[in-house]
C-alpha cells in the first residue's frame, strides 16, 4: 500500500513537472500572407519608444505585422533571456535588445539560441556599420545581432565652469593637459574634474582601455589587464584621484546628481549620456559642451566607445522571418535611426545617416555646438573591445583592481592580482609582458 | 442453502476487507495536500539543486561533471575570502549583538525603568523595517558626504571612508546589522526573562548578591536555552547574510564585504553558473549543520 502511494505521489509530481516545463509552442501559425503576425519584443528604457515608432512606419508597408514591445528593466531582460535560452527557447520573444558587451557571451553559451543573420543575408549591410560594431555583433564571421546604437565617447563639460577658471577646452589634447586643466579648475572654482563611483564601477577606465586599443581581454581571448597600456590607463586615473580631482559618487544616481548640481566640470561618458543631460539638467541649458576624450600622447587616438546595444532574434521565434524583415528595416532605415537619435538620444551606428542634416545641426542645449559631428567623426576610428563570454567576470575583477589602486595598492601589482584571479575563475591565460 | 449462506458470508468478508482498504487510504488523502505541496515546493527544489551541484553548463545544456564543482571551491580564492568574511562577521557581530540584546532586555525588565513600552517599541522598531530599505538608508548616511561624515567633520575629525575602505566597510556592515537585529533578539530575551522566578532574585538579594552578580549567576544561566536558540538563529542568519552587503557595499571594495550568500547569488545570477552556485549553496547547508551541532555541544545540554 505504502509503496503504491509513494509511487503515485512521485508519478503525480512528474506529471506536474512535465506539464510545467516545455509545451510553449501554442502560439502557432506561420506568417502566411494576409494573416496578422504578432511580434513580441523585449527592450528597456528609451529603446522601447524607438522600436514602437519604427513599428508604426513598418506597418505602412506591412499592415499585417503588429508589434508588442514589453518594456522591462535591462537586467530583467537578461534574467528572462538566460532562463528562456537555458530552457531551450521557452517563452522567448521574437526580438530582444542586448548590449554589445553581452552578445558574444550569449552566442558562445547558446550556439543554437539565436538566428544566424548572415544566413538571412545581413552581410550585405555590413559596410553600413563601423568595423568595431560589426565585430561585436558577429561570431566567427557570422552576424547574430543587428547593430543599433553606439556610445562614442565624449567629455561632456560645463562651459560656465571652464570659463570661470579660464580654461579653454579646445586646447586640451592629452590626459596630462586635462590633469593640469583640472587642477586649475579646482583651484578657481572648487569643482572636481569628473565623477566616478570609485569602488564599484570603472567606465572611465574602460573608455581609456578602448582608446588605447586594449581591453580586459585581447583578440584571442587571453587576459590582457597586465598590458602596459592598461597600467598606463590606471596610472592616469590614479593621478586624477591623487590630485583630488575625482568626485566619488554613489552609482548611476550619484553621477546624475553631480551632473545636475555642477559639482563636476566634465563627465566622461558615451554619447547616450546626452539624453540624460538634457532631461535632468535642464536648468543649465546652454552651458554644456562636448570634446573628445584627451589622447594619451599628443596626436594619439581620441576615439573610444562606451556601451551601445544591438538586436537579436531568438531561434525559437515562430515568426523569425518576419522579425528579421522588421529588424532589417529598423536597423538600415535612415529615417528610423534619425527618429531614435533626435527623439530618444540613441546615437546610431548606421553610418549612412551621418550625412544627414541632423548631424551638422547646432544644438542649443550645448551652446550651439555641432555635437553630433564630434561623435560621428569618431565612429570609424573606434578600436574593437574584446568582451568575450567572461566579460562580466572581467568587469568584476577590473573594478576590484581599481578599488585596490584607489586604496593605495601598487598599480601593477593590483592589475596582476586581478588578472591572476580572473585566470583562476575563467581558465583563460594571462598575457605576460 | 447452507452452502449459499457460506458463500454469502464469504462475500461479506470480502466486502468488509475492501471497506477496510478504503478506510486505509483516508488518512493519506487528508495529508496529501500538504505532502504534495511539500514535494513540489520543498523536496523537488532541494533534490534538483543537489543534482545541479554536480553539473555544469556546456553549450546551454547541463552535463554531469562529478565533484568538479566542489573541487573548484577548495581552490577558489574568492570563495575562501567570502567564507573568511562571513566567519569574521559571525565571530564579531553575533556576540556583540547578543550581549547588547541581553543587557537591554535586563534593563527594560527592571522595575526602575519608566516608559517601558516606548523603549521596547523603539528598540524593536528596526526589526520590522525592510532589509533593503534600511540598508539603502544606511548607505546614504554613510556616503562620503553623508550625514555621519558631516557630523564627524564638523567635530574637526577627518572623513571616514565608511563604504570604500576594506576595514571600515566591515565596521559599517556590522553596525548596520547590529542595529537591525538587536531589538529582535531583545524581545525574545524579554519573553524569557518573564519566566525566571522572582524568588531566585529575592533569595539572592537576601544573601547579599549584587545586581551584577545576580545577572551573571541567575539571569544568564536561566536564559541559557534561549541564548542557545538565538545564537543558532543568528548563526544561520549570518551564514546566509545577503541583503545588507548587497545594498550597502555591493560586496566591495574589492570583495572585502563579500559573504557566501552574495557569492552564491553572483555565481548563479550574474555569471549564470548554476551548477557551481548550487555547490556553494550545499556548502552553506553543511556549514550551518556543523555550526549548530557545535553550539549544541558547547552549551552542553542533552
Amino acid at each position: 500500500m505504502r509503496k503504491l502511494l509513494s509511487f503515485l505521489l512521485v508519478l503525480s509530481i512528474l506529471v506536474f513537472a512535465a506539464a510545467c516545463s516545455g509545451n510553449n509552442e501554442t502560439s502557432g501559425g506561420s506568417g502566411a500572407e494576409g494573416e496578422t503576425v504578432k511580434l513580441t519584443a523585449w527592450a528597456w528604457n528609451v529603446n522601447v519608444g524607438a522600436l514602437d515608432a519604427a513599428a508604426e512606419k513598418f506597418k505602412e508597408e506591412n499592415p499585417n505585422v503588429e508589434l508588442k514591445v514589453e518594456d522591462m528593466g535591462r537586467l530583467d531582460v537578461y534574467d528572462r533571456l538566460s532562463t528562456g535560452l537555458a530552457a531551450g527557447g521557452a517563452g522567448l520573444p521574437d526580438i530582444v535588445l542586448v548590449e554589445d558587451d553581452r552578445i558574444q557571451g550569449y552566442v558562445e553559451a547558446f550556439p543554437n539560441g539565436f538566428l544566424n543573420l548572415s544566413e538571412q543575408g545581413f552581410d550585405s549591410h555590413a559596410e553600413s556599420f563601423p568595423p568595431f560594431k560589426n565585430e561585436l555583433a558577429s561570431l566567427n564571421g557570422d552576424f547574430y545581432a543587428m547593430p543599433f546604437d553606439a556610445g562614442p565617447g565624449g567629455m561632456f563639460y560645463r562651459r560656465d565652469i571652464f570659463e570661470k577658471a579660464g580654461v579653454d577646452p579646445e586646447e586640451i589634447e592629452t590626459w596630462d593637459q586635462f590633469l593640469e586643466a583640472g587642477k586649475t579648475i579646482k583651484e578657481a572654482t572648487g569643482v572636481a574634474a569628473m565623477p566616478l563611483d570609485m569602488f564599484s564601477d570603472d567606465p572611465t577606465f574602460r573608455m581609456m582601455l578602448n582608446q588605447l586599443g586594449v581591453y580586459y581581454f585581447d583578440e584571442v581571448g587571453n587576459i590582457d589587464l597586465t598590458n602596459p597600456k592598461a597600467v598606463q590607463a590606471m596610472e592616469t586615473l590614479k593621478a586624477f584621484a591623487d590630485a583630488d580631482l575625482i568626485r566619488n559618487v554613489d552609482g548611476w544616481n550619484g553621477i546624475v546628481s553631480s551632473t545636475i548640481d555642477g559639482s563636476v566640470a566634465t563627465i566622461p561618458f558615451g554619447a547616450w549620456y546626452f539624453g540624460t543631460i538634457i532631461d535632468q539638467a535642464s536648468d543649465s541649458a546652454g552651458d554644456w559642451g562636448v570634446f573628445e576624450l584627451p589622447a594619451f600622447e599628443e596626436g594619439g587616438n581620441r576615439a573610444s566607445n562606451l556601451g551601445g546595444s544591438s538586436w537579436m532574434i531568438p531561434q525559437a521565434s515562430d515568426h523569425a522571418e518576419v522579425a528579421y524583415e522588421f529588424m532589417e528595416f529598423f536597423s538600415t532605415s535612415d529615417d528610423v535611426q534619425l527618429i531614435a537619435m533626435e527623439e530618444y538620444g540613441l546615437f546610431p551606428s548606421l553610418s549612412t545617416v551621418y550625412d544627414s542634416d541632423a548631424f551638422t545641426a547646432e544644438v542649443e542645449f550645448f551652446g550651439g555646438q555641432q555635437i553630433w559631428q564630434v561623435f560621428a567623426d569618431q565612429m570609424s576610428d573606434v578600436p574593437t573591445a574584446y568582451y568575450t563570454n567572461d566579460y562580466s567576470i572581467g568587469l568584476d575583477e577590473a573594478i576590484k583592481a581599481q578599488a585596490d589602486v584607489f586604496n593605495g595598492k601598487d598599480i601593477k601589482e593590483a592589475l596582476e592580482e586581478s588578472a591572476k584571479r580572473l585566470s583562476d575563475r575563467t581558465g583563460r591565460d594571462v598575457n605576460t609582458y | 442453502m447452507k452452502s449459499n449462506a457460506v458463500i454469502g458470508q464469504q462475500e461479506k468478508v470480502v466486502v468488509n476487507r475492501k471497506k477496510m482498504k478504503k478506510q486505509d487510504i483516508v488518512p493519506y488523502l487528508f495529508i496529501a495536500p500538504a505532502v504534495i505541496l511539500f514535494a513540489i515546493f520543498m523536496a523537488y527544489p532541494i533534490i534538483a539543486s543537489f543534482i545541479l551541484s554536480f553539473q555544469t553548463s556546456q553549450g546551454g545544456e547541463m552535463v554531469f561533471n562529478g565533484i568538479a564543482n566542489y573541487q573548484r571551491l577548495i581552490s577558489d580564492q574568492i570563495f575562501l575570502k567570502a567564507l573568511g568574511n562571513t566567519f569574521l562577521f559571525l565571530a564579531i557581530q553575533v556576540p556583540i549583538m547578543l550581549s547588547l540584546a541581553i543587557i537591554l532586555s535586563t534593563c527594560l525588565n527592571s522595575a526602575l525603568v519608566k516608559l517601558k513600552g516606548i523603549f521596547r517599541v523603539s528598540f524593536f522598531l528596526p526589526a520590522v523595517t525592510s532589509l533593503v530599505a534600511y540598508s539603502i538608508i544606511f548607505s546614504v548616511m554613510l556616503m562620503e558626504e553623508g550625514v555621519i561624515n558631516q557630523v564627524i567633520t564638523s567635530l574637526g575629525a577627518d572623513r571616514i571612508p565608511w563604504l570604500s575602505h576594506p576595514t571600515w566597510a566591515k565596521v559599517a556592515l556590522i553596525t548596520a546589522i547590529t542595529w537591525r537585529w538587536v531589538g529582535y533578539n531583545m524581545v525574545i530575551y524579554l519573553a524569557a526573562l518573564q519566566n525566571i522566578p522572582e524568588e531566585l532574585y529575592e533569595a539572592a538579594s537576601m544573601d547579599g548578591a549584587s545586581k551584577i552578580r545576580q545577572f551573571f549567576s541567575i539571569t544568564v544561566p536561566q536564559l541559557k536555552p534561549v541564548i542557545l536558540f538565538t545564537a543558532v538563529l543568528s548563526t544561520i542568519g549570518t551564514l546566509q547574510l545577503f541583503d545588507e552587503p548587497f545594498t550597502l557595499t555591493g560586496g566591495g571594495p574589492s570583495d572585502s564585504t563579500l559573504t557566501i550568500g552574495m557569492y552564491l547569488y553572483q555565481t548563479g545570477f550574474r555569471y549564470f553558473d548554476f551548477g557551481y552556485a548550487s555547490a556553494v549553496a550545499y556548502v552553506i547547508v553543511v556549514l550551518i549543520g556543523i555550526m549548530t551541532f557545535i553550539q549544541f555541544k558547547v552549551t552542553g545540554d542533552k
